[in-house]
């Protein structure tokens, strides 16, 4: 007899998903992973508006990842209309990108996996069993948010990124102090890959097929995408690498690079990036054996370690701005012509791609956004069924739970991920 | 002190107004001891809807039958049903095409012409399908507003809606006014403050993030806009962007 289990909503991540798992008496038959975010079509919004204001809509994608997608998307347009930028706009996007990357890693670790790892329901509950380490995910993560809400203007939609420069140059003093905020949480970023280096109790998964962003020295200068064991393939051409297809039970596209279901995020970067400067850099190699071709469960793992190397990078690219000064750039206006402009950044989950065109009077005719979560949807999938059919006979809930913890090493984000493109 | 019930969730949102939340860490841990989070997807497991809430805290338009579903069952199910955040007080950003293209369009141009289109229609304010009792706006909201409203339902009351303009908090903050003197398309004159000006305050025009002032001079804004230059298409997709209805002719 067949039956169906479902997993309605899936909880502590970002965005609406359930999962279904197919059985035929004990066997395994599939699983489906449903994102059903209510669609809000984005790219054909996008038509139509003006080149200014679209980063100033499409942040609005995703909450969590909205400083990478206003950079991304700043980058997009600039490279469309050839719009150079200074040293200290660079530097404090950049600083932007690590300060997202310290909050979307302690948030996720520290409220949404750490229940896990206690056995509790939530952050609730975590307050009450284990306060101090809840205090100490916050600590890091607000240091991440001090960062946003000074350089951004504000810690959801940032606003002053915008277009050629910046609205105002960060002062001396507000610099200092996020310095010194940064370095109060140093050693506690350093120690956090103690706690999530917990092995999981669940079977062996697929080796997956990383995909990350070149060169790694430059965050916001990606030209290239490369796969292990592929040759990489320029930035511009992610349309010929990249296919999506439509699911008739999802609301996200699936994606696929060079036929295969890649997977992007932490622990890609760590695979082909592993020459990580500073403390973080030792701290990795130490933790080789658990990551390097290692499946998702490594994941969390790896969010730790670059948890510590933002909080490290961020520290250095303050200190880059102290040195340079406050200095108030006159922001040249960008002046419209018919182009094509393409950007790419590693967010916190992997690898974000935007595109745009415009006509000659600088109106968008043309937007594609590829998301980390709409890439990794498909690896996934794979490894939901690999683990459901690695678990047959166990109980249901025992399953479940499991499932619902792989979905989380994952740390998807749904609201990013259903919106997709235009053909 | 009993511990109040609260469901928070999102409809067709970003989960920028439920982060919001999550962002408040120095209150958080304590917070916590005054609620209990009987719904709360984003950040709890083992879930349950059917029991009866102090208060929903909904995020989001609707625009799916999934969503209204939801939103049914929260509003027989709750005391209070709070409107959280822009979306789901005027519609947000995924409604800012709702007067110039149908959800058929739209849909098409992202998910193609096959025949296997996502169910929806275009998104709407809580308020065009059920009664809500208290609204925090912003585009996310401040901290300070959700702060507010946690600690006013704790005490069984609602907090105070606001109804001044973000001008009036820029020009206390003595900011270069981006409209007169620089001649930009600033919404500030008719958009709700309570933000500190946070946009102009970096020299960024106010994008009019948290929807209509109560008493909204549109008319006198539009007229303004009209003298410094700006076509009437690009001023109306401005003013659309997290609010597709304005009522062009108003004066206060
Ligand atoms: S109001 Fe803004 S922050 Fe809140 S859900 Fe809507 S888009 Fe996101
Ligand atoms: S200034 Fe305007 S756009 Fe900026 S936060 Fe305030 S209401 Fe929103």
């Amino acid at each position: 007899m067949g039956s169906v289990v479902e997993i309605a909503p899936l909880t502590r991540l970002e965005g609406h998903g359930s999962v279904r798992v197919y059985r035929e008496g004990r066997r395994v038959e599939r699983v489906e992973l449903q994102f059903i975010d209510s669609p809000r079509l984005f790219e054909a919004l996008l038509l139509g508006k003006s080149f200014a204001e679209v980063p100033e809509i499409i942040c609005r994608i995703c909450a969590l990842c909205s400083t990478v997608h206003k950079v991304t998307a700043l980058l997009a347009v600039e490279d469309a209309f050839g719009v150079e930028v200074s040293e200290v706009t660079a530097l404090t996007r950049e600083l932007m990108l690590q300060a997202g990357m310290i909050q979307d890693h302690a948030l996720h670790l520290y409220c949404l996996v750490l229940p896990d790892l206690l056995g509790v329901r939530g952050v609730a509950e975590l307050a009450r069993v284990a306060p101090d380490l809840l205090k100490t995910g916050l600590a890091i993560k607000k240091v991440g948010n001090q960062i946003t809400e000074t350089a951004g203007g504000r810690l959801i939609h940032p606003v002053n990124i915008r277009l050629g420069g910046l609205g105002r140059s960060l002062t001396r003093n507000e610099l200092a102090r996020l310095r010194d905020e940064l370095q109060k949480v140093l050693p506690a970023a350093q120690e956090a890959h103690r706690l999530f280096n917990t092995p999981f109790p669940f079977p062996e998964l697929p080796t997956p097929d990383f995909l990350v962003l070149q060169p790694a020295e430059h965050p916001l200068g990606a030209q290239a995408c490369s796969m292990v064991g592929r040759a990489s393939f320029p930035l511009r051409d992610y349309r010929q690498h990249i296919e999506e297809t439509v699911l008739d039970y999802s609301n996200a596209k699936l994606s696929r690079v060079h036929g295969k279901e890649a997977t992007v995020g932490a622990l890609a970067r760590l695979n082909l990036h592993p020459d990580l400067e500073g403390g973080a850099g030792a701290l990795f190699k130490s933790h080789k054996q658990e990551l390097v071709g290692k499946d998702m469960r490594g994941n969390n793992l790896a969010q730790a370690i670059e948890m510590y190397h933002a909080t490290e990078r961020a520290l250095r690219l303050i200190d880059r701005l102290i040195e340079l000064g406050p200095r108030q750039e006159e922001t040249a206006a960008p002046s419209p012509r018919a182009a094509t402009g393409c950007a790419a950044c590693e967010a916190p989950r992997g690898v974000l791609i935007h595109s745009y065109s415009f006509d000659s009077q600088g109106i968008c005719t043309m937007a594609d956004v590829i998301t980390p979560t709409a890439l990794n949807q498909g690896a996934l999938a794979r490894d939901l069924l690999a683990l459901a059919r690695g678990m047959e006979g166990e109980e249901t809930n025992r399953m479940t739970t499991a499932l619902e913890r792989l979905i989380r090493c994952y740390d998807p984000c749904i609201s990013c991920s259903v919106h997709v493109l235009s053909l | 002190m009993r511990r109040m019930k609260l469901a928070i969730t999102g409809l067709t949102a970003c989960s920028g107004c439920q982060l919001t939340l999550l962002n408040c860490e120095d209150e958080l841990p304590e917070l916590l001891g005054h609620c209990e989070l009987v719904y709360f997807p984003l950040a709890e497991s083992g879930n349950v809807l059917d029991v009866q809430f102090d208060a929903a805290i909904v995020e989001g338009a609707v625009s799916t039958p999934k969503d209204l579903e939801l939103l049914f069952k929260l509003r027989n199910a709750s005391t209070h049903l709070v409107a959280y955040g822009t979306c789901a007080l005027f519609g947000g950003v995924a409604a800012m095409n709702n007067r110039v293209s149908t959800r058929r369009e739209l849909l098409r141009s992202v998910f193609g012409a096959g025949e296997k289109l996502p169910e929806s229609f275009p998104p709407v304010p809580l308020a065009n399908f059920v009664s809500v009792d208290a609204a925090v706006t912003g585009c996310p909201p401040e901290k300070q507003e959700i702060m507010e409203l946690v600690v006013a339902l704790a005490a069984g009351t609602l907090p105070p809606a606001r109804s001044y303009p973000v001008c009036t908090e820029c020009r206390s903050h003595e900011n270069l006014c981006l409209l007169l003197e620089k001649r930009e398309l600033c919404l500030g004159p008719v958009v709700q403050g309570g933000c500190n000006a946070r946009c102009p305050a970096t020299g960024i025009v106010c994008e009019g993030c948290r929807g209509p002032v109560r008493e909204a001079n549109v008319a006198q804004e539009l007229e303004l806009l009209l003298e410094r230059g700006f076509g009437r298409d690009e001023i109306e997709r401005r003013m659309s962007r997290f609010k597709p209805e304005w009522d062009y002719g108003k004066r206060s």
